[in-house]
């Protein structure tokens, strides 16, 4: 199954490459030679991309990833962005590394998760422990030192991440 | 490497490895070729290196193979400058009268020998630059 899944996901960058060779569309020559390159990479790296990741073949994921990109994540950027000059301006600071218990489980959880912390101006992530279970954030405003959860950081994004990385 | 470096590796070493091959194989339409392709597919290899560690390179990496990838590539290339022996060194044949690779130019089969050129010079750029890499990861010690 992890064959399918990179082959899948390396022919689909070939398309996205290669878009044009034939009017808008593909030529059939570039489509076989992606065939094949998608094939030998799909042989060679199927151990690495982990063997659960036909997962994301799902197209109901794939919906889910563009609505959290251009609905909750873009809105999120543009607020905390707004934030930042804000505090570029009046220099108003009060940075520190927070400790954030998250309820998340598997490895592409906490990936997507922390990305989405890391994007956001403001938050970065330091460094993310799963066998604690928590998230070691650098905050630019400190408002809160120990938090319960990560809604005081990362908003709704625990949810997403949650049910996108499943 | 910590969870996330190698989550994101996952996802990205194969897409390197296509994009890789993209430039390689479309040496002779668009900028790129053997050499920049081979050393891009050379990054994913050593993304892995760095992100999974030397350990696990190891158990993946086979010394024997990547040996005999790197002179097939230069043999290849060596073949390919014959064909046209009968007229010249590195004459194109295959582009005058061979029987594939001698499509209208701008397409992915022209060019003569330019595509298979291309192809082996990746795979021999990236055999060697791989196996120079982790030579140099698995060097025994700082002092002697």
């Amino acid at each position: 199954m992890s064959f399918i899944a990179v082959f899948i996901w390396s022919f689909l960058l070939w398309l996205v490459l290669t878009g044009g060779s034939k009017g808008l569309l593909w030529s059939p020559e570039e489509l076989i030679a992606g065939l094949i390159f998608s094939g030998v990479i799909a042989l060679t790296t199927k151990d690495i991309i982990g063997e659960k990741a036909s997962r994301f073949l799902n197209p109901a994921k794939w919906v889910g990833f563009v609505i959290y990109a251009i609905g909750p994540l873009f809105w999120g950027m543009v607020r905390a962005n707004l934030d930042v000059a804000y505090r570029v301006i009046t220099g108003k600071i009060k940075p520190g590394i927070v400790r954030v218990p998250v309820e998340l489980e598997n490895d592409t959880q906490y990936t997507i998760l922390s990305n989405s912390i890391t994007l956001t101006p403001g938050t970065l992530t330091v460094d993310a422990c799963p066998e604690e279970k928590a998230l070691y954030v650098h905050w630019i405003n400190v408002t809160e030192k120990e938090p319960e959860s990560s809604k005081v950081i990362a908003g709704s994004f625990e949810k997403w991440a949650r049910r996108l990385g499943r | 490497m910590g969870l996330i470096v190698k989550t994101t590796a996952r996802a990205t070493i194969p897409l390197i490895g296509i994009f890789g091959a993209y430039v390689v194989s479309h040496g002779h339409l668009t900028p790129g070729g053997g050499f920049q392709g081979g050393a891009t597919i050379a990054g994913a290899g050593i993304l892995f290196l760095i992100a999974f560690g030397l350990g696990e390179m190891k158990r993946r990496y086979n010394h024997h193979l990547y040996s005999a990838l790197e002179g097939l590539g230069g043999l290849v290339f060596l073949g390919a400058a014959m064909l046209g022996l009968g007229v010249a060194f590195f004459y194109n044949t295959l582009w005058h009268s061979g029987p594939v690779f001698n499509g209208q130019p701008g397409t992915l089969l022209s060019a003569g020998y330019l595509p298979v050129m291309n192809l082996v010079v990746g795979l021999k750029v990236f055999a060697g630059l791989v196996s120079a890499m982790v030579a140099i990861a698995a060097f025994r010690r700082w002092k002697e």
